[in-house]
């Protein structure tokens, strides 16, 4: 029996599973019949990359083309790295067992700043050079997408070219730009896609430590570069066949996409930057795409995603429907984000007539006060009507999301959050009565991190020791056996912050940690902070600049020439409104 | 309406799936084959189906078992043959009969031993093999650790050894059969029997394979269910009785 060189390898992991093919729904092409070949990655393990609807997209619009074949990767874990660099052997794609470097296109999703080590170190398992100063026209052209194009900086040494917004179009020009038989002439014509980002075609002149200074053109390429867009989300393509993994995945079921966009304006979030403004689906797109979507993978459970689902506009007809037609099979309906109200527990409510679910409901900050700095319109009377519904609804146990370290926080701010949990878990007791004992509230603080394109990219994130003051804060405050405290470590939110306002001189401070063996830093057992502090120090750099400081705001900053949507004057209005307290 | 078991194969690159990756993979071809599966009662119903005792991980079968309700009349080959068209590639049902109205829900509780077939690389001498078949089968006992439980213990294997014999006249076709307990009482894998022979996986062994499970074999006079056969004959027969 022959076996060959990479499965020889599979006895050796843990979950081989996450490297082998045949997952209902995925999709073999002809090699030779394809006249653009992409491999499409994932940045993280199997189960996590499994998990993100872009890269299912992409996958379904490429492989749906006759010209076009689409195969994917995820970062092997480090068990399968060891084995693969012991070997000699180059990281492959799970269709068909290609080696990466013989694609034309590595495409990278970007999906957060933690993964950035691991895109370098898949390049590196490839046999791609990971600079793409690097690379020649033998090797792949290497593109990256998703949340994190919206600061391609900190990887423009990395890509050839990123996609900043929706790659439901765009990519079919991107593959055409990437037939082109030179390296060169690949480049100048994906300069020339809207919304595509040439790296190699800009000039950086930093103006002071910190992502401070200007992005500017050379050879002809555009001076900025705005957002890729799709206008209508109903007609956009959507994989019906979605690809079901034997692993349990992060969301092991179908995701239907109802909504895409955010337009709150909650000022810390770069959802709206990211995503753009809101689009729907039809209602009889939905409950179709459902029904066939449920039909063609045998999933359990139909989860909507959108950034508060409840905010579609047909949402009641959208949730009773799709109950009366799946809920007769024994298929569920998840709905992952609500507003806090009596409105959303009522929706929520109807679907559990089907599966529980759980409720999350996220305050973000513990007074008025600081909620209309950050605005979040939500009141505490909304909040306590919601907690009500929910708990006469039958459920017991709730998710608080808070986060801590937003700009003019104080440590009264901060004990409010305390505060405001115990009085939940006293009105709880009340309302559960004799079920009291089951009370369970689950309460997050996030760090804040200041995001590129928000009115809070100018504000500093807190220093680590501020961080640490403010979670123990609240640790002392919230000794109560109904309340389970959950947090980030400083030290991860930190070099989030660093790398998210990061510039081209922090990419080269990337390049070096990933030297230094950083990998999976979202995962608490492999993240080293001091591997990350070398890597900035020996760039000649301070993190604690991109991270910690307050920047001008009359200065150009390292991300201008990337347009989101809301022009700097916009945001600086919201910066300055949000520092006197006022709401949008 | 009714009971069903069938028999299935698991091999190729689903070998490396685990036990509950492969339910969680069955449970969505049976919801792809649009089977009328009968549901548990309660907050969260799930299909009633009852599995076999896990098969190792990286051995491949032919002789893997299932349990399915169903809530509406079927015929068992069509049952299988709808199954067979959602199964990826890798899982293959063999055979399916349905039980009689009056049997209780079969979860497999008699199956105590599974066979397997172990394929050698051909780097080892026949007489060198049988030597060390001989003095494992010759040991009183065979403490070994067990990692991955918590906490750590040891397990005597010796017991839990029902049969090994070396096949094959020459090098080239050499293979090991062995029959090892199975089930809830706690049970041998056979790479382990491998290790307790002072070879090695991966230089020594092409493949795993489990081909049958089944009953113990007990003393005669003795009522037991499966007197030593086959555990999947006793049941064919029984399924001939069907209406």
């Amino acid at each position: 029996m022959q076996i060959s060189e990479f499965e020889a390898l599979l006895p050796r992991v843990t979950k081989p599973a996450r490297y082998i093919d045949g997952e209902w729904n995925a999709v073999h092409k002809d090699w030779g019949a394809a006249r653009v070949r992409f491999a499409l990655v994932y940045p993280d393990v199997y189960e996590v990359g499994m998990s993100h609807l872009g890269l299912h997209i992409l996958y379904h619009i490429l492989n749906s083309h006759p010209d076009y074949l689409a195969e994917r990767a995820y970062a092997p874990w480090t068990d399968m790295e060891a084995e693969l660099r012991k070997a000699g052997l180059p990281l492959v794609s799970l269709e068909s067992r290609t080696p990466l470097r013989r694609f034309h296109v590595i495409g990278i999703t970007l999906p957060y700043e933690l993964t950035y080590a691991n895109a370098l170190n898949i390049l590196d398992l490839a046999g791609v050079p990971p600079r793409a100063a690097d690379r020649s026209d033998d090797h792949p052209l290497v593109i990256g997408g998703g949340p994190g194009a919206v600061n391609p900086e900190p990887m423009a040494p990395f890509f050839d070219a990123i996609l900043v917004g929706e790659g439901e179009e765009a990519v079919l020009e991107i593959a055409e730009a990437a037939a082109l038989p030179s390296r060169q002439a690949a480049l100048a014509r994906l300069a020339q896609i809207p919304g595509v980002y040439v790296p190699s075609l800009y000039r950086y002149s930093p103006g002071g430590p910190g992502p401070v200074g200007e992005v500017t053109p050379v050879d002809g390429a555009p001076a900025s570069v705005a957002r890729r867009y799709v206008d209508d989300l109903d007609s956009a393509p959507f994989p019906i066949k979605q690809l079901v993994p034997f692993l349990d995945t992060v969301h092991s079921r179908v995701t239907l996409e109802i909504m895409r966009g955010c337009t709150r304006g909650c000022r810390f979030c770069q959802a709206g930057a990211v995503y753009g403004s809101r689009r729907e689906r039809k209602l009889e797109t939905l409950l179709r795409q459902a029904e066939e979507a449920v039909a063609a993978t045998g999933y359990d459970e139909v989860s909507l995603l959108a950034f508060t689902s409840v905010d579609h506009s047909h949402i009641e007809e959208l949730v009773s429907g799709l109950v009366e037609r799946l809920g007769k099979q024994g298929v569920g309906v998840a709905l992952p984000s609500l507003r806090a109200d009596a409105f959303s527990v009522a929706i929520a409510d109807h679907i559990q007539q089907v599966r529980k679910t759980g409720l999350t409901f996220a305050p973000e900050a513990g007074t008025a006060r600081l909620r209309s700095v950050i605005n979040k319109q939500m009141t505490e009377d909304d909040l306590f009507a919601a907690a009500d519904a929910a708990f006469s609804s039958g459920w017991t146990r709730l998710k608080l999301y808070f986060m801590i370290g937003l700009p003019t926080e104080t440590d009264e701010d901060v004990e409010a959050i305390g505060d405001l949990v115990h009085r939940m878990v006293a009105f709880g007791r009340g309302a559960l009565g004799a079920r009291r004992g089951r009370l369970h509230l689950a309460v997050s603080a996030a760090a804040f991190v200041p995001k590129p394109h928000t009115p809070f990219q100018w504000m500093g994130q807190d220093e680590m020791e501020t961080l640490a003051h403010k979670q123990r804060l609240l640790q002392g405050a919230l000794r109560e056996r109904a309340v389970k405290l959950s947090w980030t470590d400083p030290a991860v939110s930190a070099l989030e912050a660093a790398i998210s306002r990061g510039d081209r001189r922090v990419g080269e401070a990337i390049g070096r940690a990933w030297q230094l063996g950083a990998r999976f830093d979202s995962w608490g057992e492999h993240f080293q902070f001091a591997r990350w502090q070398q890597a900035f120090r020996e760039m000649g750099l301070d993190l604690r600049d991109y991270a910690n400081q307050a920047l001008p705001l009359d200065a150009p900053l390292a991300w201008d020439h990337i347009g989101c949507g809301m022009d700097k004057g916009a945001l600086r209005r919201q910066a300055d409104r949000a520092l006197k307290g006022e709401e949008a | 309406m009714g009971q069903f078991i069938l028999r299935y194969r698991k091999h190729e690159e689903l070998r490396w799936i685990s036990h509950l990756d492969l339910k969680r993979t069955l449970e969505r071809a049976m919801r792809r084959a649009r089977l009328p599966l009968a549901l548990t009662q309660g907050h969260n119903p799930r299909p009633k189906l009852s599995f076999g005792p896990p098969l190792p991980l990286g051995a491949t079968s032919d002789a893997e078992l299932i349990t399915i309700h169903l809530s509406e009349a079927l015929e068992a080959g069509q049952l299988k043959d709808r199954l067979n068209q959602q199964l990826p590639p890798g899982l293959q049902m063999l055979e399916a009969w349905s039980l009689p109205v009056y049997r209780k829900k079969e979860t497999f509780g008699d199956i105590e031993l599974a066979e397997y077939v172990v394929s050698l690389r051909g780097n080892l001498e026949p007489e060198d093999l049988q030597r060390r078949v001989d003095q494992l089968l010759a040991s009183s006992e065979l403490v070994v650790q067990r990692g991955g439980e918590r906490p750590e213990r040891t397990v005597d294997l010796r017991p839990l050894i029902h049969r090994l014999e070396v096949r094959g006249e020459d090098k080239s076709s050499l293979e090991l059969l062995m029959s090892l307990r199975t089930g809830s009482h706690g049970g041998a894998r056979p790479q382990e029997v491998v290790a307790l022979l002072g070879l090695d996986s991966e230089t020594h062994v092409s493949r795993y394979h489990r081909r049958a499970l089944s009953a113990l074999p007990r003393p005669a006079g003795k009522p037991g269910l499966g007197q030593g056969r086959k555990w999947r004959r006793q049941t064919r027969k029984e399924s001939e009785t069907r209406p």
